[in-house]
């Protein structure tokens, strides 16, 4: 029975993929990275000796900005609007778990975002190429750290969209997505706000997502090595939180009502 | 030794939470009973808003009960190994818009743990059952409404399940998409499988059904063999007459006189019978049809639900 | 009808650009202020865009090139106010931003009409720069130079150029660069190695242009010096001072055309025996 289920959820993360590969906004995305990219190429010109730089920041901005909106876009649009649309009617009466469903879902929106990332990354080093350089290890961990952040943002719009409607959770997984960028801000809400008792702003800071933490792009900028455990680490607070999130939106889709 | 029930529910009760801020409850099922028996098409009636789809819907696991038990093919609601032997078809499914029959049938089959090669089978044979060859690569976007049902209905056959479970199956089709579904119902229960749909267009279910179970507000009103809900009158005839004027005809055994544009609808008591027949025989008239009055599913339905008293001959919609 | 529709566009346009007239004749005066004002300082720009901070500080160093240039070159009054606001936006979001520091304070320090001619901020930039990036030499070294050419101040100069001396990976040169400048009549010597240094660590453009020419000045005031020598040398062999610079020449003690690197003929003061840079040369100054 345990090969049964993996197939299952196979044959439904491969599905999942097939329709973000026919979901045309996906690839004006994809064009617009990849266009801000190749512009790294011009705006080089308009400095001094800053090419390399400026073509990994940009491209590496790139690849935060837009795959982060691929992230939330396809987070949320593939199960409110399954959702919402009763497409998953028929398929639950089938042997079908809801967690299979979930997971399944879930694992097909990751390798959606591989393979974009992938194709972003390939750009970026295309254009590097163009200007005679080429990546170094620590872009490639950057680029590692970026992945595991739109597999959170991914994570947060299932439990959001299984929760609530689809705009809701759109305008709720982009505000945790921003907010989680200013972490640093949150642990150090006493300077703004002297009176923020002590325990709410822990709470606050370990609850929201810590975007800052998958933020290697100085580092990658600078040729600064990364050092392995920085990115063990990484992956062990992503692969922690992206479980609690799909745990979370599982119990919400294992006992809710599909009316 | 009777077969066990494919289908049984006992007390099943499900309601619905209302409102924002004070939430009622609002009750949509209350307490149902219902027994499905193997090769009988079996139809589940109401008006709208009654309970059926959401019946259907709890049968599935689409919603979850407050009360109840199930037993689907003398298992247990929660054993998944009877939902490789059921099929199921939503009332107006929503299909992947962006996959082509073929794929949506492939895909389902995976989920039944079909070999790619059942699954390719499968798909095209159901495919040209149902008259959707020419567009089995196209996808389900262009596809108009009946070709739709079509689809799902494909997608509910795709594991050739013993029990066959439809919600308002004919919605939306063309005569030329009800024939096709009725041939096909009637196709699943000479197989030996047994069919439950639910309908509200009444022709068909007094057409198909062996048993059918009644709804209202949530409850059952009434369940078993079409001859037993609708009463027959075994006092009177029916008579259609056509060439006559039949409102010349004077005979007190005719108790009902109905023009229906050229024809006339009459009814006799069944001892004058022969009287009436030569009468409209002698006034130059043509006898059509003579048969036991029976209570349409119609007029049970408006008798029993609220309603005016019998409409004309010919089903309604 | 398809003309009434591109008549009411048309008429529409129009009254939209006359709107926009009145605005901005209206309007014109409020923004006679100080443009700096409307720039916001650098840790705001740094709240607002976390995780994209190094992109940003590209971001606004390109615009601080562009600024730089476009004063210099379109201005009508080069102003140059936001300068150090955009070079500090800059380093407060990227602080290991090297290029920022070194060129923005050459930008900020170079007299006009070669830059912004505020020195004292062109080295506050540096500063910062070396509290940053304490293990950098050239941050230290340009903050030499930089002290010395624009402030004149030979010992603070040196100070700063021995620290920078001790930094790792400095070249050896940075120490007697800075014993020079403390010994008298060391400091041309000083200075040139200063702008030689400039002129080969600096990209094509306005920084390495301006390097040429400050090497070519001394130069000139080399070969000013050297004449000067020889006439003396003149002096002491006939007794007497040369009425012009063409005795010298008849002399046979200076070769060659009496002219300095860009072609002028030098100028001789026959009363006081000196020679000097013509004040129609390019490469003269006061």
């Amino acid at each position: 029975m345990g090969r049964g289920r993996l197939s299952r959820i196979l044959a439904v993360a491969a599905n999942t993929f097939r329709e973000t590969v026919r979901e045309r906004v996906l690839y004006n995305l994809v064009f617009f990275a990849l266009l801000m990219t190749l512009s790294g190429l011009l705006l080089a010109q308009l400095s001094i000796r800053q090419d390399e730089k400026i073509i990994k920041d940009l491209g590496l901005a790139a690849m935060d900005l837009f795959g982060s909106m691929i992230a939330l876009f396809i987070g949320v649009s593939l199960v409110s609007k399954e959702i919402e649309r009763r497409s998953l009617h028929p398929l639950l009466a089938k042997p079908l778990g809801r967690d299979e469903f979930f997971l399944g879902k879930f694992f097909g929106l990751a390798f959606t975002l591989f393979v974009n990332t992938s194709a972003m990354a390939a750009g970026l080093f295309l254009t590097l190429l163009a200007t005679g350089r080429s990546a170094n290890l620590g872009l490639v961990g950057a680029i590692y750290t970026i992945f595991l952040s739109l597999l959170l943002v991914v994570a947060l719009a299932m439990l959001l969209s299984s929760v609530t409607s689809p705009a809701l959770s759109a305008i709720g997984t982009l505000g945790l997505v921003i907010v989680g960028r200013f972490s640093d801000v949150i642990r150090n809400m006493r300077e703004v706000v002297p009176g923020a008792p002590d325990w709410l702003v822990k709470i606050l800071y370990y609850a929201i997502p810590n975007f800052r933490n998958f933020d290697f792009k100085e580092q990658a900028a600078y040729g600064d090595p990364i050092p392995l455990s920085a990115l063990g680490q990484v992956t062990l607070y992503a692969a922690f939180y992206v479980g609690l999130a799909l745990a979370a939106g599982l119990a919400s889709f294992r006992s809710r009502d599909f009316e | 030794m009777e077969a066990p029930p494919v289908l049984k529910a006992v007390g099943l009760s499900k309601s619905y939470k209302v409102g924002h801020i004070r939430r009622r409850l609002r009750p949509a099922l209350q307490g149902l009973d219902l027994e499905v028996r193997r090769g009988e098409i079996f139809g589940y009636l109401g008006p709208n808003g009654s309970g059926k789809t959401t019946t259907l819907k709890l049968l599935m696991g689409l919603l979850r009960a407050d009360a109840g038990e199930v037993q689907v093919l003398g298992r247990p609601w929660l054993d998944p190994a009877w939902r490789y032997q059921v099929g199921y078809l939503p009332e107006n499914p929503y299909l992947y818009d962006y996959l082509t029959p073929r794929e949506y049938l492939d895909y389902v089959g995976r989920l039944f743990g079909l070999s790619s090669r059942e699954r390719a089978e499968r798909g095209r044979a159901l495919l040209e059952r149902l008259g959707l060859s020419h567009v089995a690569a196209v996808p389900l976007r262009r596809f108009s409404k009946g070709m739709l049902q079509r689809v799902g209905l494909a997608q509910a056959l795709v594991n050739d399940p013993e029990l066959l479970i439809l919600d308002e199956p004919m919605s939306g089709l063309d005569p030329v998409g009800r024939r096709l579904v009725r041939d096909l119902i009637l196709e699943q229960k000479a197989a030996g499988k047994t069919v439950l749909f639910s309908t509200h267009i009444l022709p068909d279910a007094e057409a198909l059904c062996d048993r059918v179970a009644v709804l209202r507000g949530g409850r059952l009103l009434d369940a078993g063999p079409l001859s037993q809900i609708l009463k027959l009158d075994v006092s009177h005839m029916e008579l259609l007459a056509a060439g006559l004027d039949a409102a010349r005809l004077e005979d007190p055994a005719i108790r009902v006189r109905q023009a229906l544009g050229e024809r006339w609808r009459l009814e006799v008591e069944e001892r004058s019978l022969g009287a009436v027949v030569r009468a409209v025989e002698a006034a130059g008239g043509r006898i059509l049809a003579v048969q036991p009055i029976r209570q349409s599913l119609e007029d049970y339905f408006f008798k029993e639900l609220g309603g005016g008293s019998a409409g004309p001959w010919g089903g309604a919609d | 009808m398809k003309w009434r529709d591109g008549l009411l566009v048309l008429g529409l346009g129009a009254a939209m650009v006359a709107a926009q007239v009145w605005l901005d004749q209206s309007r014109g005066s409020l923004t006679a202020g100080d443009p700096s004002l409307y720039l916001w300082t650098g840790t705001q720009v740094k709240r607002m865009v976390p995780g994209f901070e190094g992109l940003f500080a590209d971001i606004y160093w390109l615009r601080t090139v562009q600024y730089f240039g476009g004063q210099r070159a379109f201005a009508q009054n080069q102003r140059f106010e936001l300068l150090y606001p955009l070079i500090d936006i800059t380093i407060t979001l990227d602080p290991r931003l090297e290029i920022a520091y070194r060129y923005g304070a050459t930008f900020l320090a170079e007299p006009r009409p070669v830059g912004a001619g505020e020195a004292e901020k062109g080295i506050a930039i540096l500063e910062r720069g070396v509290a940053a990036l304490p293990d950098n030499w050239r941050l230290r070294q340009d903050l030499g130079f930089l002290t010395y050419l624009f402030l004149h101040d030979a010992e603070r100069a040196a100070r700063i150029l021995d620290e920078a001396a001790d930094t790792p990976g400095a070249p050896y040169w940075l120490r007697t660069l800075a014993a020079d400048l403390l010994v008298k009549g060391g400091e041309r010597q000083a200075a040139r190695r200063m702008w030689r240094q400039m002129y080969e660590q600096a990209e094509e453009g306005i920084i390495k242009e301006n390097a040429r020419r400050q090497l070519r000045q001394l130069d000139a005031l080399e070969g000013a010096d050297a004449l000067t020598a020889l006439v003396a040398e003149l002096t002491r062999r006939t007794g007497r001072k040369p009425a012009s610079l063409a005795d010298l020449e008849a002399s046979g003690l200076a070769r060659g055309a009496l002219v300095d690197p860009s072609g002028t003929p030098y100028e001789y003061d026959s009363t006081t025996g000196k020679v000097r840079v013509s004040q129609r040369s390019v490469l003269w100054r006061p």
